[in-house]
């Protein structure tokens, strides 16, 4: 049976926001159709006061340093991209402690070409994962 | 390139710890049931992923995953070597 959308505001970490320098994962490659479709995504799933949530997601480096979590979450994602809390707030997005804990939602407004270029920019560029395909599955050598 | 079972953006969580995507972008809704492993993610980003559970939400059906560990290829490798004779 269809469900209604999922309320996070009551779902939300009582957790103070990430300071200005941490990092924040993605894993990429992203353009702004993927992320439209990623945020429209999460709209159809989650509301915010009501609302459709439209957010992307995102892990901050906290209580584990940037190599565990690559390890143990983006090892599959050839690049990641790595802005800081700073650079997402100073082109105007806001983190929702969504999930679990380093999981936040990169809230966005509209979703437009717009918004969606200054998210791209706001991500800045692809790097490559230094922990891709560092696999827990056993590897013939030769 | 990948061609996925169940399209998915695997940066995704909710509360439950597991990705998540919805059943009505599974190329085979039907094969998307609680134990079953497939394909999730996008023709970049794909992984082999173990089907938790179904719950209603957002107008649809949200499929929960678990991201398993290696590459999709690796599995194709792991297969290999297991049905070599």
């Amino acid at each position: 049976m269809p469900g209604e959308r999922i309320e996070q505001r009551p779902r939300l970490r009582a957790e103070h926001l990430p300071a200005e320098t941490t990092l924040v994962v993605r894993g990429g490659r992203d353009t702004a159709d993927k992320l439209r479709s990623h945020a429209q995504r999460t709209a159809r799933a989650w509301s915010l006061d009501g609302q459709p949530l439209l957010g992307i997601s995102v892990f901050a480096v906290l209580g584990m340093p940037l190599d565990e979590l690559l390890s143990r979450r983006f090892a599959t994602f050839r690049t990641i991209y790595l802005p800081t809390v700073a650079r997402l707030r100073r082109h105007g997005f806001e983190l929702l402690p969504t999930g679990q804990r380093p999981h936040f939602t990169v809230r966005l407004q509209r979703a437009d070409d717009e918004e969606l270029s200054q998210l791209l920019t706001a991500l800045g560029s692809q790097q490559p994962n230094r922990q891709y395909a560092r696999s827990g599955i056993w590897r013939e050598e030769g | 390139m990948y061609r996925v079972d169940i399209a998915a953006d695997l940066n995704d969580e909710d509360e439950t710890g597991y990705v998540w995507a919805f059943l009505d972008e599974a190329r085979d809704p039907a094969q998307i049931t609680p134990g079953a492993l497939v394909v999730a993610g996008d023709e970049d980003a794909a992984a082999v992923c173990q089907v938790i559970d179904l719950a209603p939400a957002g107008g649809g059906t949200i499929v929960h995953l678990r991201l398993l560990p290696g590459l999709v290829d690796d599995y194709r490798a792991l297969v290999d070597r297991a049905l070599a004779s």
